[in-house]
């Protein structure tokens, strides 16, 4: 039983984390049309850099403050010289952050060295927590992960910039006639969805090993994410996450994870049958 | 000449090389360019088998991996496990990879566009975990090997692809075949269905087409192909491996297709070999040469949007122009396609 809880509450923590780096997905996604294969190594990016500010500075706090803006940084370049001329061709956008996935990865394996390495938590604490000693990391990692998922949502909701992404995916034609300049809208969107990957990275990175392959795992699983809460609904993308974590962690705790794996692939083939648009959407569109 | 004798001619010239190929090879380069481009046309099928559902009905596999797969341990499992003959594994992973095209098929063609491509990937993911686990049949992470079983022995002659020019040859004989029934299959009226279905479904279906069973055709005939290149891939490499069946394969099968030209037969085979030829040359100069696969992938995708065919197409036009009499003397039907 208590393998069970313990399994579940990381399903719970590793399922805000992904909903975190599912969202950018589905903003790029959602906004630009762009099917980013490149964004799990988004995510290792941010492991990766991560890693570097705590091998500099010691100090695993600051890769908080620095990875995201990184990550954006990166994530403007990437959206000026890459998808910019492949806007509007959605295999194309497939081939060229396969492309993109490649020089990220093989990049850090030239910089990082290929053995994966392991970051210690910055608190190695741990809580009583429903009769086990949880470690009070990955509380904080879910609780940040809640933080930085509130925000966006504010951000998206409260501010202009915000306004105006969400015109943009509505009627890119008719926001652009009222003056928002949809090319800057875009190249924020892209590097917002870098930084959000970035910063999951960050937050899971004493979770996980740093390796320059962390990204293909995760993958799958950000789509899985995505599809299910239903492609463009952010809110879907969220809790879709949570609970296919959750499924996979208590799985995992009766079988193996290669089984749980399995068998949330099966629950996913099943939805994108049944309901492609996913299981949050009243109707088809 | 006109621009389609030019292709023809083309086609001839980069024949007669491949059948040449075991001969002048080693004297050019090195013998063991022989085996790579025994594998480039392995390997060129599978891109072959995305680019007939994404360049010819419009379908983008992200899961071609799962019939190379199926047909790698079709073959492996047939000789390793079961002790079948040459012919009889061939067979079985050929079958086995085509079923699971059925079944996959018959699920996934009633989505398209990105669900179409997301649940592609899903079915090969299910089948990649499940060849990890299952340890007994598979091997696992490690895969499985074999030994090379005979093609034909009678009494104490015998045919085997142990050796490398019976290889090449017995590879160039299979894949030769797979890319002429594709080319009947395209010039068929099934062909035809394919490109309405490609061009609009809605309109497809209105003139009395079953769009569904069209899709599920090509669908069952891509599987028959991408499992047609595992089993040989198995044969050429002797062993099967679980992580053949990953996405990636079909992400650089998609890229191979893309990059060589999606929606012409050969595009596919340019596209693989210009890759793997990249691989074999820059990978002793930089260990990092993935980098500029990258780079080069990305170049492609924006300055060549259909491919390297398409550039060919357009050269071959500019070439034949000249040669061949307009059809109007009016000037301004030149730049009408």
């Amino acid at each position: 039983m208590e393998l069970v809880i313990a399994l579940g509450m990381n399903g719970i923590v590793w399922g805000l984390i992904i909903a975190l780096i599912a969202l950018g997905l589905s903003i790029i996604f959602g906004l630009l049309d762009i099917i980013n294969i490149a964004h799990g190594d988004f995510f290792m990016v941010g492991t990766v850099l991560a890693w570097f500010v705590f091998d500099t500075t010691g100090n695993y706090w600051l890769a908080f403050a620095i990875v995201p803006i990184l990550g954006f940084a990166i994530g403007a370049v990437i959206e000026y010289t890459v998808i910019q001329p492949i806007k509007n061709a959605a295999a194309l956008s497939i081939v060229a952050t396969f492309g993109l996935s490649i020089i990220l990865q093989e990049s850090v394996r030239a910089t990082f060295g290929a053995t994966p390495a392991r970051l210690t938590a910055p608190i190695e604490e741990t809580v009583p927590l429903f009769g086990l000693e949880y470690e009070v990391y990955r509380l904080f990692a879910a609780l940040l992960s809640i933080a930085a998922i509130g925000c966006f949502f504010l951000f998206l909701h409260r501010t202009k910039l915000g306004t105006w992404m969400r015109a943009v995916r509505f009627d890119p034609e008719t926001a652009t006639a009222m003056g928002i300049p949809a090319r800057r809208v875009y190249m924020v969107t892209f590097a917002i969805g870098f930084a959000m990957a970035s910063l999951g990275g960050v937050v899971a990175g004493p979770i996980t090993t740093v390796d320059f392959q962390a990204g293909v795992d995760i993958l799958p699983f950000c789509f899985m994410a995505v599809i299910i809460g239903g492609l463009g609904n952010l809110e879907g993308t969220v809790a879709a996450a949570v609970m296919l974590a959750f499924f996979e962690g208590v799985m995992a705790s009766f079988t193996d994870p290669t089984l749980a794996r399995i068998g949330s692939l099966c629950l996913m083939s099943a939805v994108l049958l049944v309901r492609p648009h996913g299981i949050f959407s009243g109707s088809t569109r | 000449m006109t621009a389609a004798a030019i292709n023809r001619l083309g086609l001839v010239v980069v024949a007669l090389l491949t059948l040449a190929a075991p001969w002048f090879l080693p004297l050019l380069v090195d013998g063991f360019w022989v085996d790579i481009y025994a594998e480039m046309l392995i390997w060129s099928l599978l891109a072959a088998s995305v680019n007939l559902l994404f360049g010819y009905v419009g379908l983008l596999s992200f899961g071609q991996a799962l019939f190379f797969g199926m047909g790698m341990y079709g073959v492996a499992i047939g000789v390793a496990k079961l002790g079948l003959g040459f012919w009889p594994a061939f067979g079985l992973g050929v079958v086995m990879a085509t079923a699971m095209a059925l079944v996959a098929g018959a699920l996934a063609v009633r989505l398209t566009w990105h669900y179409f491509a997301i649940i592609t990937v899903v079915f090969s993911l299910i089948f990649y975990f499940a060849a990890l686990s299952w340890k007994p049949l598979t091997g696992g992470d490690d895969g499985l090997s074999f030994t090379m079983p005979p093609i034909v022995s009678i009494g104490e002659w015998e045919l085997s692809l142990t050796d490398p020019t019976v290889q090449y040859y017995f590879i160039i004989a299979i894949v030769g075949v797979c890319y002429a029934l594709m080319g009947v299959i395209l010039k068929s009226p099934l062909g035809a269905a394919f490109r309405a279905v490609k061009e609009n479904d809605h309109r497809a279906a209105l003139i009395g087409l079953n769009v569904y069973l069209i899709r599920l055709t090509a669908f069952v005939i891509a599987g028959f192909i991408a499992g047609t290149a595992g089993a040989l891939f198995a044969f050429f490499g002797r062993y099967a491996s679980a992580s053949y069946m990953f996405y990636h394969v079909s992400g650089e099968a998609v890229v191979w297709a893309i990059i060589g030209g999606a929606g012409t037969l050969l595009g596919p085979v340019v596209g693989t070999s210009l890759l793997i030829v990249l691989r074999e040359e820059l990978s002793h100069a930089w260990e990092h040469y993935l980098i500029l696969v990258g780079i080069i992938v990305i170049l492609v995708v924006i300055f060549a949007p259909k491919g390297l065919g398409g550039l060919w197409q357009a050269l071959v036009r500019r070439i034949a122009r000249p040669e061949t009499p307009p059809p109007s003397t009016d000037a301004k039907g030149e730049d009408l396609p």
